[in-house]
């Protein structure tokens, strides 16, 4: 995805100011801010890093510590669709590797990759909360759950 | 005023002290990484850990504010086995490349490291690699795996000079320092990175694998880069002279000082002494193109002094010279009676400009001291007047008039026309090369004196290594001229030239090489001194 430019509209620049307001360091509202950001221009460069920086007055050095160290941030372009499989403890005795392997096979990436198309990123991450159900994965902002492979192919079909 | 005490000692100590600061003051050590006296407490090391008398766990020192009647404990066994299972942490993914790493010798992992006497590692995982050998910019370069991520360079660019160009990125044992992508290192101060960094992670460019630490010796000194006169260390390379082909000073360091500089030098002054060891060092003195002894030099300097009228004689002194240099030559006019005397050259374009913290503009270390020891001149008058063929001896001390802020071809002119042109300095250049007579100088590491900075501090300057050649300090070689004349030098040693100075000019009535110290004293009537505010501290986070 380009972006032809980085730069809020006038709307999200008040929602800047009201976010920063609501702490009593403005830079409290980096985390949202840069969400506001991700979404805004598909995902967080480092000219969104340093337009984001210019919004606090902090150093693009600091924007990019706090980018790099939250996952949810995602440095490259990404799909259309986040496909974050959990591999942690409960998931991986309950075959998420499998699941993973499955995934990347059909959707002929590895983890950490986004198909050609621009469609699916396919991530592993660790526990998202949800032992109960393992094996299990995000997809975007929905949970799902007790997977087997056909399970995930039926999911997939779905992702546009 | 709190009062506590600390390993059985009482002291008290102003509010607010730490309690690293407080024990420091008893000569008690607390061991730490990550804690700068003149950076914010990032408490990122929890090396520092103290018991203190009624608080059920160690405290970190360095985030404890000295109370009164607190009990402080810095050895006893739980805070010691802390210590040491922090070292091991810290160690994990270190490579212990200490055979090839510049910082070792000065590396407080490895002192620490003995101190605690932790021999075997348990780690069976291999450790974490990460980028080495990267250059950060002009004068720093990062080894990102022996990194412990005690922040001090992050907080350096972020408090001190408000550049903010590195950061701690990623996260876990993936942490690393680095620059903001695409952005180098390249402020006037990266230098001091390499100084607060406690482990072999930012190392110096220029120094880098020159020479092993434990071969270097230190003598304290003062930077000549400008007129603010930061104090500093020489450490100079007198024992493994092969180690840097002939390259005696090693590199400088920032001496403390809160008058002047804090912890802080600047990059033009620490790398700016490059000229001590060049080869344009004028080593013998020379009449016309041969080298001759410095007797007969003299004798001939003496002649031309003697065979000329005061009216003919002029001389351009530099700020350069130290302020025994001055009186020397103070001496020297008066005594035959020399009107034309100046000191200030125009530097040349583009004039060099200073920057938000320590570095002057005027890049002459004693431009103040020049003014107040000698008479007010003018240079460039003294310039018409040997063009119009008024000057028959003309001695330059250091200055290249040629590279000046003046017309090249008419200062040639006026060089030309001269009968004797005296050229007295530490390195050639194009004013030397057209000179009748050289003499050479002992460049400042070479010998003892004082500077007089822009704010009337005078600091001392000690000798660190032998001078080239038959090289002389200034106040030296014009006492070998003042004798012959009949007046008796002040004596061999620079401090009774200071002495005389100090009874002869006024505003240095009083001062004396012990009063001085290693701090500094200053002119009289001028007011006392602090260390300006970094430029980080000063700027207010834009809205």
């Amino acid at each position: 995805m380009t972006i032809a430019r980085v730069e809020f509209s006038s709307e999200q620049l008040a929602e800047v100011r009201r976010l920063q307001g609501l702490y009593p360091d403005t830079r409290g509202a980096l985390l949202p801010v840069l969400h506001m950001a991700q979404d805004t221009f598909g995902y967080v460069s480092l000219e969104v890093e340093a337009y984001v920086a210019g919004l606090f007055g902090l150093s693009p050095a600091h924007v990019h510590e706090v980018v790099t160290f939250y996952t949810l941030y995602f440095q490259q372009p990404k799909g259309r669709h986040v496909v974050a499989v959990c591999h942690n403890l409960s998931c991986h005795l309950a075959g998420a590797q499998d699941i993973l392997r499955h995934l990347e096979a059909r959707l002929g990436v590895q983890r950490g990759e986004t198909t050609e198309d621009g469609r699916v990123t396919l991530q592993a991450v660790e526990c998202l909360c949800a032992c109960e159900a393992a094996p299990m994965m995000q997809v975007d902002d929905r949970y799902e759950m007790n997977l087997t492979p056909d399970k995930c192919d039926r999911i997939l079909r779905d992702l546009r | 005023m709190p009062r506590l005490t600390i390993d059985g000692k009482e002291i008290e100590v102003e509010a607010g002290t730490n309690l690293i600061e407080a024990a420091r003051r008893l000569g008690i050590e607390v061991p730490h990484y990550c804690y700068h006296p003149g950076l914010s407490i990032a408490g990122q090391c929890r090396l520092c850990m103290v018991d203190i008398e009624k608080t059920p766990r160690p405290s970190i020192a360095c985030n404890t504010p000295a109370a009164d009647g607190m009990v402080v404990h810095t050895q006893t066994e739980r805070v010691k086995d802390m210590r040491r299972s922090m070292m091991e942490f810290h160690l994990i993914n270190h490579p212990l490349d200490c055979p090839v790493c510049d910082q070792a010798g000065e590396c407080w992992l490895q002192i620490y490291y003995m101190q605690h006497g932790l021999y075997d590692p348990r780690m069976l995982d291999e450790k974490v690699h990460k980028p080495k050998a990267v250059p950060l910019g002009p004068h720093v370069m990062l080894d990102a795996e022996r990194c412990i991520l005690c922040s001090r360079c992050v907080r350096f660019c972020d408090e001190i000079t408000g550049t903010g160009e590195l950061g701690i990125f990623g996260r876990g044992d993936h942490s690393e320092i680095g620059l903001f992508p695409g952005q180098d290192l390249e402020n006037n101060y990266s230098g001091n990175v390499v100084d607060i960094c406690p482990v072999g992670a930012l190392t110096d460019r220029d120094f880098r694998f020159r020479v092993r630490v434990w071969y270097l010796d230190t003598t304290k000194s003062i930077c000549p880069g400008c007129a603010r006169g930061c104090n500093v260390e020489v450490h100079v390379n007198r024992k493994r002279p092969h180690h840097a082909e002939g390259r005696r000073v090693a590199r400088l360091k920032p001496r403390f000082n809160d008058a002047v500089n804090a912890w802080w030098i600047c990059d033009v002054g620490r790398y700016g002494f490059d000229a001590v060891d060049d080869p344009s060092r004028i080593r013998f003195a020379r009449r016309g193109d041969a080298e001759v002894e410095l007797d007969e030099a003299l004798n001939a300097l003496l002649d031309a002094l003697r065979r000329h009228t005061p009216a003919e004689i002029a001389i351009l002194a530099s700020p350069d010279l130290a302020n025994e240099d001055l009186f020397a030559l103070r001496r020297l006019t008066e005594t035959l009676g020399i009107r034309q005397v100046a000191f200030g050259v125009p530097p040349a374009a583009p004039t060099p400009a200073a920057d938000d913290f320590l570095l002057r503009a005027d890049r002459h270390p004693n431009t103040r001291g020049a003014e107040t020891i000698l008479p007010a001149g003018d240079a460039a008058a003294i310039l018409a007047a040997a063009r119009a063929g008024r000057v028959k001896v003309l001695w330059v001390f250091q200055h290249d008039l040629l590279a000046a802020g003046w017309s090249a071809a008419e200062t040639r002119q006026a060089l030309e026309r001269v009968d004797t042109l005296v050229f007295s300095g530490t390195n050639d250049n194009a004013t030397s090369a057209l000179a009748t007579l050289v003499l050479p100088l002992a460049a400042w590491v070479e010998r003892d004196g004082t500077f007089t900075n822009f704010l009337g501090r005078v600091q001392r300057f000690r000798a660190a290594v032998e001078p080239l050649g038959e090289a002389l300090a200034a106040w030296d070689l014009l006492g070998r001229l003042l004798g012959p004349l009949g007046v008796p030098p002040a004596g061999a040693r620079a401090e009774l030239w200071f002495r005389e100075l100090a009874t002869t000019v006024s505003a240095f009535a009083g001062l004396t090489y012990q009063s001085i110290g290693d701090g500094g004293a200053m002119l009289a009537g001028a007011p006392p001194t602090t260390a300006p505010e970094p430029p980080g501290r000063r700027a207010p986070a834009p809205a």
